[in-house]
């Protein structure tokens, strides 16, 4: 399978995992090493200063796996680029994915937010990774603006409905001159193929996997979905045909 | 007693208890210092520098990491 | 620390793709090999969708005996996106002095007659004229005559022009970024510049001296119009000079460059083909038949449902009427290719023939007869001039 491509940084596994929801650190770390991803994602949060909270994340091995810093939470730009700058603080990473969700029931993203936290973060040296709605025209000014990649939702964060965006999310890919990865409502393994069908270039999963009944299987499970969807794309698969009603001939002419 | 605030908590120490620096109040409050980014006042402080920071009375204070997120 | 986000760039993806010549034994080959059963694969794809394999499949040998079926396709998707029209444009030559030596046109400098450049005002009489046949939308010409056709003269036509004229494009030698800002705060709204031949060696055959010489100047000329804003670009290859099907694919990657990139612009494709001009040699160039334009045409819609398709007045009356049902956008009526042809200045040479000398009513009429209306006027200034 061909190489993803980031930021120049190139990538075998074209799954990006979530690592929110889990159960335990345990079921989390066992279900991202099934699913042979390289990039998982992770959030800021105040620390607890009641309590002394197991480290989840302890169980993440940083050599293997490139922790993306996501600034949920974020309701606004600055928040956004806050957030940026203390996670790059903490580690020394300079991606981000960002992400600024102003409404509580659907986290659906802030357009006009997240472009203006783009703007400074690409001028800060960031490598941005956009988490958008899948509206063509945004994903092009971000992609003006320098952004790494466009991540367009399929459908509400933890709604687990696939695709409902498929026919905007194939203008974005048509039109993308960076990588595109779907990212948010991929509930089964078979959305993720689609995706990968249609031509996005990478997708990021997290509920369908953190809240499967065994999540090690469902990872695995994401990861051949994925690898089939993108094969398949590569093989170029026939669509179903359009058939239109045919007007009397038009090229006869040119026999005459 | 002196004051700080500690992600948006309010926190009361003696004149002698009070930590002198980033890398006391961490102890303080059994908070591992491997995993946290802190700011003072806004201003992010870079972890190399916990034990050199010193702190002063009134300063907010917010300890962030990293946890599971999507 | 990972790089900053680099555009590609069209010399590049021309060189890598060895579309410019250099990989043409390559391309030719593989054009020969193809099968009709791969022609099918291209075909049944969604229509609109491009990568340069399918359209290489459209534009092989392979694919001649599928026409019809293209036909049906670009036809049906021409009206769903652009609906039951076609743009009526009319070309106004403002001269016909050149410093160039295209060896195969008209306003070539070795060539001898007597060369008219016209005033401002004498611009503006030929213009008033094309607005009273009902034509609001325009395309300036010129040959390469900078000394005379510059930017601030450019700038004083349009601002005349653009009380009577919606739409002002130009087709003129290459210029720069702040140039085509000038023009853009004029009125100009579009740019068409053909790169003649993609092949860097058919290229420099044909442009043996003068400004034009410049390949990789004139390559990169579009991407400065629409850095300045310009709102239509259009691109072609004149056909004639190289293999039709190996320009084609440059054509193709070029256009999905210049979508990518300058998104804001609407890409435009013209087909000018080689015929018969004063004093030029017709045995020099390959000549293309009616079959492979069409092919052409037909290939280039299936792969880019929202480009423009636009046809000159070079082509016969017959052939412009069927190809009016073929995908074709916009397309000039009663041109007249020499300046002050309007006014009827008598005895100045056209830059080539026109083989389609209907009035610009008559051409009216026969696209109505196609159950198609013609439209005088596409975009109205009045709501973005402040």
């Amino acid at each position: 399978m061909d190489e993803l491509i980031i930021a120049g940084r190139k990538f075998k596994s074209r799954l990006l995992v979530g690592t929110g929801k889990f159960a335990s650190s345990r079921v989390m770390a066992e279900a991202i090493e099934k699913s042979g991803t390289e990039i998982v994602t992770v959030a800021l949060r105040r620390v607890d200063i009641q309590n002394e909270n197991d480290d989840m994340l302890a169980a993440i091995d940083r050599d293997k796996y490139l922790l993306l810093p996501n600034t949920s939470g974020a309701r606004n730009a600055d928040e956004a680029v806050r957030l940026s700058r203390l996670a790059r603080a903490a580690t020394g990473i300079n991606w981000v994915k960002l992400e600024v969700t102003p409404d509580p029931y659907y986290l659906l993203p802030d357009p006009v937010e997240t472009l203006k936290a783009a703007e400074i973060l690409v001028k800060e040296g960031f490598v941005v990774l956009p988490y958008i709605n899948a509206d063509p025209i945004l994903a092009k000014k971000l992609e003006d603006a320098g952004t790494a990649t466009v991540m367009p939702l399929a459908s509400p964060i933890g709604s687990n409905q696939g695709l409902k965006t498929r026919a905007a999310i194939e203008i974005i890919i048509e039109q993308a001159n960076v990588p595109v990865v779907v990212d948010a409502g991929l509930g089964l393994p078979s959305h993720a193929a689609e995706a990968m069908e249609i031509g996005a270039d990478a997708v990021l999963v997290n509920t369908a996997i953190a809240t499967a009944q065994n999540c090690a299987e469902m990872a695995f499970a994401f990861k051949l979905a994925v690898e089939a969807g993108r094969i398949a794309y590569l093989a170029g698969a026939a669509e179903a045909s359009q058939k239109a009603s045919a007007s009397s001939p038009l090229t006869g002419f040119l026999r005459e | 007693m002196e004051r700080l605030k500690v992600n948006g908590v309010e926190k009361e120490f003696s004149v002698e208890q009070f930590p002198a620096t980033v890398a006391e109040l961490l102890k303080c409050l059994n908070i591992e210092a491997a995993t946290v980014v802190a700011e003072i006042d806004g201003k992010i402080i870079e972890r190399e520098k916990f034990d050199t920071t010193a702190l002063s009375k009134g300063q907010a204070i917010e300890l962030v990491r990293f946890v599971p997120g999507g | 620390m990972e790089t900053a986000v680099r555009h590609p760039d069209i010399k590049k993806i021309l060189t890598e793709r060895g579309l410019d010549g250099c990989g043409r034994d390559i391309w030719t080959k593989r054009l020969e090999e193809i099968k009709p059963s791969e022609v099918e694969w291209a075909l049944s794809r969604k229509p609109g969708y491009y990568v340069l394999d399918r359209l290489l499949l459209l534009v092989s040998p392979a694919a001649e005996n599928c026409l019809e079926q293209m036909a049906q396709i670009a036809h049906h998707l021409t009206l769903q996106r652009f609906g039951k029209t076609i743009r009526l444009y009319a070309p106004l030559y403002l001269s016909n002095f050149c410093v160039n030596d295209c060896v195969y046109c008209g306003f070539n400098k070795s060539h001898q007659f007597p060369r008219i450049r016209l005033t401002i005002e004498q611009a503006l009489a030929d213009a008033e004229i094309i607005a009273a046949e009902g034509f609001r939308d325009l395309l300036l010409v010129s040959g390469e005559d900078k000394n005379f056709i510059t930017v601030d003269y450019l700038v004083t036509l349009a601002e005349k022009l653009r009380e009577k004229f919606s739409s002002i494009s130009v087709e003129i030698y290459p210029m720069q970024t702040n140039e085509y800002a000038k023009l853009f705060k004029a009125g100009i709204e579009g740019v068409t510049l053909y790169q003649e031949t993609y092949d860097r060696n058919v290229y420099a055959y044909y442009h043996p001296q003068g400004p034009k010489a410049d390949y990789d100047c004139r390559l990169n000329t579009l991407d400065r119009a629409a850095s300045a804003d310009m709102r239509e670009i259009g691109i072609g290859a004149l056909l004639g000079l190289s293999d039709w099907r190996l320009e084609a694919l440059a054509i193709g990657e070029h256009a999905q460059y210049l979508m990518r990139r300058y998104w804001k612009s609407r890409v435009s494709f013209s087909f000018p083909r080689l015929c018969p001009a004063r004093d030029v040699d017709e045995k020099q160039f390959s000549l293309i038949s009616d079959k492979n334009l069409v092919q052409m045409i037909l290939a280039l819609r299936l792969c880019f449902a929202d480009a423009g398709m636009v046809l000159s007045t070079r082509e016969r009356a017959e052939l412009r009427d069927r190809l009016v049902e073929l995908g074709i956008t916009r397309m000039s009526a009663g041109s007249k290719t020499s300046p002050g042809g309007y006014s009827g200045k008598s005895g100045a040479v056209g830059q080539f023939e026109v083989d389609d000398n209907r009035s610009p009513a008559q051409i009216a009429e026969m696209i109505k007869s196609k159950g198609l209306e013609p439209v005088w006027k596409d975009w109205d200034k009045a709501f973005t001039d402040l």
